[in-house]
């Protein structure tokens, strides 16, 4: 026998010795239930091979909640002698577990048992909100608040604000309804109502856009908003901004300032554009291709979203390369390339799908 | 051809704006319950619900960008007039799922229509650890959870693989569902998205196919000046109008539309035509069409405006509204407002006299968006007024 075989048995021993000498401590210990890792266990009480015909929960059940509610989901299963119940979702803060076991035999046994208490301690807060401008068109459709941690949904109508210069609330001026989170709930995106922002609408005709060019207004987020564990954020957020003139033109890549690095350098390749794009688009919608293959790079932007880098994972080699531009690229307003937000789409619909992307060429030299 | 996913992006986009839709009109299939394979379903999130025929469940999952359907097993006709009523059903759901009743938050509710159970999705949490549960509520106000650890489903993808993007660790792009509906055939799904501005309803065949997403539809209000709005969906019933089968769509701020689904053909033009405008402030939760006393109403649930019975006789003959004068202005289809039943947070039909409501206070928030309802929740059957 090798030195490893050596130990393995001698580990093997020891297990058979610590679970017979755990029966024995079962047998002898007294009826009780105890919470261990997550799951509640019957000490003291040697289940039946067979589970009971109605089910173990027959005999043992876990409640959460106070009164006359169902039991608390979960699985069972005989470990080690015991009956165990492991709840399907983990022990919860806040939560006020009762565990009833009744044995065949008529012998009851309770037991209470607390999860963790609910954290009190702020995490949270507004990392960024774009667009950063201190100008924005009157027409702007969508601004994406980026949080430092995770946050609760459903929150938004009530923590957002948009104030005028006098500190007044203005009502109805983002879109109401399902909240727009990404999968990490970090970044939400909120919508200004279109109907406000659309020509030719009744509420633009009506109301007005929900932002007047040449005003001042402030976004507000309350501090009050609980993150995903339900506790307040570090600090509440403010940014004022003012209305700037309404996006009117789509935008056109023929119109952009591409600087292209030298050879054998990872310099960033860059875009400038005239006006600012959408934050969330520009992180996916330029990609950078040479010989019918993607070039791999870190994407950044910089001046208020109105320039996009682009840092290659290897150094540029000389030749020609392309930008290929998803036509879905929108500027702040929703306006993408080659079509406006509010043009009649229902008449121009079969002279603008004819192109769903468009490359721009550059050299490397 | 340079592959990549701008340019599978591409030609998603191009099949979207060019085919339109092509929505069969077709029975329901013989089987849909027998084209389901039996396993464990894991959903990111639970939330728009439809029943199709057969008592299998639409559940739309939002943060895992599908639609899963679910044979439910539950097909016996309940026995006497459906009357439930369960006070504090958030309190039951959290404790069933080990939470503090303030974690739990009804997604949305519909009854089955073959054994008039009532159907809801939740969800354990409100961040990104949230977990979603069904839970089914039985017309003898039993609350269990639909497991789903063993059951026959499908599902379905609604969105394309994501962007191959270094810079980011996880893919930030969802597509929230706002709501679902069976008609003839196919799954009609209204969604949006939290970056492009591409609001659309979907139309999906079922029984799913392989992982084609279907069709998508871009409907366009010919009432709105003739710009289109793409302003999303917030709640839609199936609707037959003049023999034709229809959808009746309600948005926010609240105009009612009418979609002929026989329109929604490859290369057709899809026109939305605004027939009742119930006014601003306000968004649509649900909607129930049913017939009394001979004549046709639609029972709409509403966030600022409660419960609105809503005259739907000959609604063929309404004229389309082109130009709504006043604001907050209220046109079209006449209306009246229920008083007897107040916080309504969700609205389903039970039957052809009565319908199911869960009732709440509202969240924190303005009237026309408040948060999420709070406990204690009471879900009732109320006789359709």
């Amino acid at each position: 026998m090798n030195r490893a075989a050596i130990a393995a048995a001698a580990i093997l021993l020891a297990g058979v010795a610590a679970a017979a000498q755990s029966a024995l401590q079962s047998k002898a210990r007294a009826l009780g239930i105890e919470l261990r890792d997550g799951a509640f266990r019957v000490n003291g009480w040697a289940p039946p091979r067979a589970k009971p015909s109605g089910g173990w929960g027959t005999v043992f059940l876990v409640y959460a909640g106070a009164g006359k509610v169902p039991p608390l989901l979960g699985a069972y299963a005989v470990e080690s002698g015991a009956l165990v119940f492991h709840p399907r979702y983990p022990i919860a803060a806040g939560v006020h577990y009762h565990a009833v076991f009744r044995a065949p035999a008529g012998a009851m046994v309770t037991a209470d048992f607390d999860g963790p208490p609910r954290p009190t301690n702020p995490i949270a807060r507004v990392e960024q909100v774009y667009p950063t401008a201190d100008a924005l068109p009157s027409n702007l459709l969508r601004l994406y608040i980026v949080f430092s941690a995770p946050m609760s949904q459903g929150e938004a109508p009530a923590r957002i604000h948009i104030e005028d210069e006098k500190g007044k609330i203005l009502p109805d001026e983002l879109l109401p309804g399902e909240e727009l989170w990404d999968t990490s709930f970090r970044r939400l995106t909120m919508t200004f109502d279109p109907g406000r922002i659309k020509r030719g609408l009744t509420s633009n005709r009506t109301i007005g856009p929900p932002i007047q060019e040449g005003k001042r207004y402030k976004l507000v987020i309350d501090r009050s908003w609980p993150d995903a564990r339900g506790v307040p954020m570090l600090q509440g957020f403010a940014r004022s901004f003012v209305g700037g003139p309404p996006l009117r033109t789509p935008p056109d890549p023929q119109q952009w300032r591409v600087t292209a690095p030298a050879q054998g350098t990872k310099n960033a390749l860059a875009i400038d554009f005239p006006v600012a794009m959408n934050y969330a688009l520009l992180q996916r919608m330029i990609q950078v291709a040479r010989a019918q293959a993607l070039v791999q790079g870190a994407i950044a932007l910089g001046n208020h979203e109105a320039e996009w880098r682009f840092t290659p994972a290897a150094p540029w080699a000389p030749g020609d390369y392309q930008l290929l531009i998803d036509t879905g690229l929108e500027d702040l307003a929703g306006n993408h390339i080659g079509a406006l937000f509010d043009i009649d789409m229902f008449e121009k619909v079969t002279k603008t799908v004819e192109r769903q992307s468009v490359t721009l060429p550059f050299r490397i030299r | 051809m340079l592959k990549g996913p701008a340019f599978r992006r591409a030609a998603l986009a191009a099949s979207a704006v060019l085919a339109v839709a092509i929505v069969a009109i077709a029975d329901a299939p013989a089987s849909l319950t027998g084209s389901l394979k039996a396993g464990r379903l894991q959903l990111k999130s639970a939330g728009a619900l439809a029943f199709g025929p057969d008592g299998v469940l639409f559940v739309g999952d939002s943060m895992g960008g599908s639609v899963a359907a679910i044979d439910t097993n539950d097909r016996t006709a309940p026995k006497a007039p459906v009357s439930i009523a369960v006070d504090g059903l958030d309190a039951k759901i959290a404790a069933m799922a080990g939470v503090p009743a303030d974690q739990i938050v009804v997604n949305d509710m519909k009854v089955n229509p073959l054994s008039k159970n009532v159907y809801l999705s939740v969800s354990r949490g409100k961040g990104p650890d949230a977990q979603p549960l069904i839970v089914k509520v039985d017309v003898a106000g039993a609350v269990s959870n639909l497991s789903l650890d063993n059951v026959k489903f499908a599902q379905v993808s609604l969105v394309d693989a994501p962007d191959s993007n270094p810079s980011a660790r996880q893919d930030p792009r969802t597509t929230t569902i706002t709501d679902m509906n069976y008609v003839g055939g196919n799954l009609l799904v209204a969604g949006m998205s939290n970056e492009e501005w591409n609001s659309a309803l979907r139309s999906i065949p079922v029984p799913f196919k392989s992982a084609a997403p279907g069709a998508t539809l871009q409907i366009w209000h010919d009432s709105h000046g003739r710009y289109e709005t793409q302003s999303p969906v917030r709640t839609f019933v199936p609707y037959m109008i003049g023999g034709q089968p229809y959808v009746l769509a309600a948005y926010t701020c609240t105009p009612l539309v009418r979609i002929p689904v026989g329109d929604l053909k490859a290369g057709a033009k899809v026109k939305g035509q605004t027939i009742a405008d119930l006014g601003a402030g306000n968004q649509p939760l649900d909607m129930v069409p049913y017939k009394k006393d001979g004549k046709d109403y639609i029972l709409v649930a509403n966030t600022a405006f409660g419960l609105l019975k809503v005259q739907a006789d000959h609604i063929e003959t309404y004229p389309v509204i082109d130009s709504p004068t006043r604001n907050p202005g209220t046109a079209g289809m006449p209306f009246e407002k229920i008083t007897s039943v107040t916080n309504v947070k969700q609205l389903a039909q039970v039957d052809s006299s009565s319908a199911v409501v869960l009732i709440a206070a509202s969240g924190a928030g303005p009237a026309y968006a408040p948060g999420p309802p709070v406990g204690p929740m009471t879900l009732k059957t109320i006789a359709l007024p």
